[in-house]
């Protein structure tokens, strides 16, 4: 490979790293309700798409970053009645059903967007979009810049969140121990539904932005979104956040490497066989966390 | 028959079990106890094959079975049951036992009769233990829906139809009554009438004291004391594992004489 | 009247596919892989008479002989994970197997021209049906005929000591392994099985649809695969069955008058069936939902001593 394939490699890489953010925090998401409900919930990309989607209702009247703090609230409220519909009602000890239901929340968003837009891709607005910064050979678009900082915020946030905050003791205690914690006069359910509303911004967030890094939203993103996000929260280790940070910072690139390598048609099929190698010789995957999530 | 050969398991920076020696004679009844968080379940799963040792040997009957999965160790003859019950709840009594029946047939009719048996040799099968665990009439009742005492009774049949020469029972006197306790009592000492070996796992003193030949006692992972039943009891080291070492004699004997 | 034997055929495809479900979920594995089963039963099928003329009973036979073969070469090292992660360890192999049929371009001169699979093209041409004159009905047949034989499989396996394995094996694996049950068998066997059943299945849709891609094989099919034995109640084979007929046949066919709004109101059907009947329509008595114990404890993993309760 020629030393200018090399650099247009390692640039693909690079950006592929920055989307990777998006992919983690949707890792985050499912790590999250994961580790406090040991359940799965299968809607969260498609809540998170539709959190985006229902902010474009603001993008003629408020500033762009305002519009991803809408995406990000509308996550949390989306969040909140995913808990309520598809988890607070149904035995906690079937977990075929809550399985289910969420397979049926996640139709019925899908099903919800194509309904609203008419099947159409609809633009969402990014944030320095134009801008590039060149350092030595590479590029870096600011607008993936902008993605990637906005994802480490609101990792550092959540993290914050978790350790300093007696909410985050309250999640973490259900996690780790929901009957004892129920016992010092935690509502197991508050905690629950707190937990489906702060996994429900980290989605919207990571919504707005796949929005601003492809430049348009459509309902087509469901789907992959779900498989790479669960793919990520596998491959980082059950119940570990800064597991799914890496491995999603990790399946960005190696998504972007195999593409420039083997094409877009392919690429998937290299990614999946990784996640497939993890799970045959490193099951608990990168920071295994059994039963707790730190 | 069983031999621990310095056995330690290790979770992390735990000792759980810390260097235990331990022998079980063919026919007897071994009592296995000690304080909460001594290791006893530990040492039971890994005498199962639910842990690994760390490092140490578990010989059964000569062949060193230390990293031999669990259901091959069931089927050369190592039965249990378990502290918080575990029945399959959805499946019928008959077919708990069924489930649990180790086929030893070799060749293509031993493949056949682990597999392919049908559902009226299983149910015939069942039949013969059901006397002897005292559930007789309800061998088409669904596990789940058996009284507490029944499925106690239930988990040792289960254990007990494999055939198994060597039985561990963790606790199965937990949340039982004294007429119950009688019973278990009696159905321990004629699985060892069958020429079976118990390791029973304990805390119910009485019980221990008067089924069992001998008594391991266990502490912090590691055995204090090893003897007949009575030596044990009053061996002061294992009055200090259960009452605290205080030097407080006098609170000692006050809790001794209650 | 042609159109309700349309119906029927797809109707009768599902439950096979819903069958193939069964088997895995009955020893207590959520597999997303029976939509990649069910692809390489198609395209093998479909490849095997077109491409090499064979008869159909042959490449039928021989759909669900490999598809049940990669089944048990990939419940090897996939079921060693549990839970979530078998859910996401069969979800990526049912995609690859998707990918790979997308970049699958192979063709063979034949006396009707070029045929065999084209990439995103798909897989056309699969004219067995209309080469060797088979009716509609004779096709009904066929497929329910098929049907019947695997349900009558299915049946007796559950009757003999494999059922109550893979029984034991889904309520309880610790147990399970303590009283002797090998749970790799149990697992892979079910899992093999269930692959060739899914890839019969297969063989049967690209012949009865002549016209196959990539899209037709996506995770959405392999989550109508398990809702259909978990909607129908995991107890019964008949429960699949009738979960198939209910979604295919009314919902799917019978709302065409609501137009767009019936996949809405589909998603809103599962959310409501789970809520209402947790175990399934033929699954438990009926319980309502917002009455009654719902902390009941799941059981841990491993035993250990009382004080550290999971």
């Amino acid at each position: 490979m020629s030393w200018i394939d090399l650099l247009d490699l390692l640039q693909s890489v690079f950006d592929g790293v920055m989307f990777g953010t998006t992919y983690a925090l949707i890792g985050i998401g499912f790590t999250l309700i994961f580790g406090v409900m040991h359940k799965i919930n299968l809607s969260y990309a498609a809540a998170s798409i539709g959190a985006a989607y229902l902010s474009l209702l603001v993008v003629q009247i408020v500033p762009t970053p305002l519009v991803y703090l809408c995406a990000a609230l509308l996550g949390g409220v989306l969040g909140a009645l995913v808990y309520l519909v598809c988890f607070r009602f149904l035995p906690l000890n079937q977990p075929l059903a809550t399985l289910m239901s969420t397979v049926g929340m996640l139709l019925l968003l899908e099903e919800a967007i194509v309904h609203a837009t008419a099947g159409m891709p609809q633009n969402y607005p990014a944030v320095f979009a134009g801008v590039v910064f060149d350092i030595g050979p590479f590029m870096v678009r600011g607008d993936l810049l902008f993605v990637f900082a906005l994802g480490c915020l609101a990792m550092v946030g959540l993290k914050l969140m978790l350790e300093k905050t007696r909410l985050g003791l309250a999640t973490r205690a259900v996690a780790q121990q929901s009957v004892a914690a129920q016992l010092c006069g935690m509502s197991v359910s508050n905690t629950n539904a707190t937990t489906f509303v702060i996994a429900g911004f980290l989605g919207g967030t990571a919504g707005a932005m796949t929005g601003a890094a492809i430049g348009v939203l459509s309902p087509l993103l469901t789907l992959p979104m779900t498989v790479k996000g669960l793919v990520v929260t596998v491959i980082g280790g059950l119940g570990s956040i800064p597991g799914a940070i890496i491995a999603g910072l990790v399946v960005g690139g190696v998504e972007n490497l195999f593409q420039f390598l083997r094409g877009v048609s392919e690429r998937d099929i290299y990614v999946m066989l990784m996640l497939f190698a993890f799970l045959v010789f490193r099951p608990g995957g990168l920071f295994a966390a059994p039963g707790g999530r730190d | 028959m069983l031999e621990l050969r310095h056995v330690s398991r290790h979770f992390g920076g735990v000792k759980a079990v810390d260097g235990l020696d331990m022998q079980v004679h063919q026919g007897e009844i071994l009592g296995l106890i000690g304080p909460n968080g001594s290791g006893k379940s530990t040492t039971v799963n890994l005498i199962s094959g639910l842990y690994a040792p760390t490092s140490g040997s578990v010989v059964f009957q000569g062949e060193d079975i230390s990293h031999l999965p669990t259901h091959l160790r069931a089927q050369r003859g190592i039965a249990r049951t378990f502290q918080n019950i575990r029945l399959f709840s959805q499946l019928s009594v008959w077919q708990n036992l069924w489930a649990a029946r180790v086929e030893r047939g070799t060749g293509w009719s031993g493949w056949k009769s682990r597999w392919l048996a049908s559902a009226d040799q299983g149910r015939e099968l069942a039949e013969q233990i059901l006397e002897f665990s005292g559930l007789q009439g309800k061998r088409d009742v669904l596990a789940g829906n058996l009284a507490f005492g029944e499925q106690r009774r239930l988990e040792l049949a289960r254990a007990a139809i494999s055939g198994a020469p060597l039985l561990l029972l963790d606790e199965p006197a937990a949340g039982m009554n004294a007429t119950e306790i009688d019973e278990l009592d009696q159905r321990i000492r004629a699985l060892r009438d069958q020429g079976r070996t118990v390791v029973l796992i304990e805390h119910h003193m009485e019980l221990v004291m008067g089924v069992c030949d001998r008594v391991v006692v266990l502490n912090f992972g590691r055995k204090i004391a090893e003897g007949a039943p009575q030596q044990v009891q009053d061996d002061p080291q294992v009055r200090a594992a259960y009452l605290g070492a205080d030097d407080n004699d006098e609170l000692m004997n006050a809790a001794l004489a209650a | 009247m042609d159109f309700y034997i349309g119906l029927l055929q797809v109707i009768g495809v599902h439950s096979l596919l819903g069958l193939s479900a069964w088997c895995v979920l009955h020893t207590g594995q959520v597999s997303l892989a029976q939509g990649g089963f069910f692809a390489i039963g198609a395209y093998g099928a479909g490849m095997l008479t077109t491409m090499l003329g064979w008869p159909l009973g042959w490449a039928l036979l021989m759909a669900a002989v490999l598809a049940g073969g990669i089944a048990v070469a990939v419940g090897f090292p996939a079921l060693r994970v549990k839970g979530l992660m078998l859910v996401v360890a069969t979800t990526a192999f049912a995609e690859i197997v998707r990918l790979v049929f997308f970049n699958l371009s192979w063709k063979v001169q034949t006396p009707e021209g070029l045929i065999g699979p084209d990439g995103g093209l798909g897989f056309g041409g699969i004219r067995y049906f209309q080469a060797n004159a088979w009716s509609n009905l004779h096709v009904l047949w066929l497929i329910w005929g098929l049907v019947a034989v695997v349900m009558a499989l299915l049946w007796s396996l559950d009757r003999t000591r494999i059922g109550t394995l893979w029984r034991a094996v889904g309520e309880d694996e610790v147990a399970a392994q303590s009283a002797g049950i090998n749970l790799t068998a149990a697992k892979v066997s079910a899992f093999g099985i269930g692959g060739a059943i899914a890839g019969l299945a297969g063989g049967l849709f690209s012949h009865n649809t002549t016209h196959i891609e990539h899209g037709n094989f996506t995770i959405l099919l392999a989550t109508f695969a398990i809702a259909y034995p978990i909607l129908g109640g995991l107890k019964s084979l008949a429960g699949t069955l009738v979960a198939v007929v209910f979604i295919q046949g009314v919902l799917i066919e019978g709302l065409r008058f609501l137009g767009d709004w019936r996949s809405l109101l589909f998603g809103a059907l599962i959310l409501l069936v789970m809520l209402v009947r947790p175990t399934g329509v033929l699954g438990a008595p009926l319980r309502l939902p917002f009455v009654g114990r719902r902390d009941e404890p799941t059981s841990s993993a491993i035993p250990v001593e009382r004080t550290h309760h999971a």
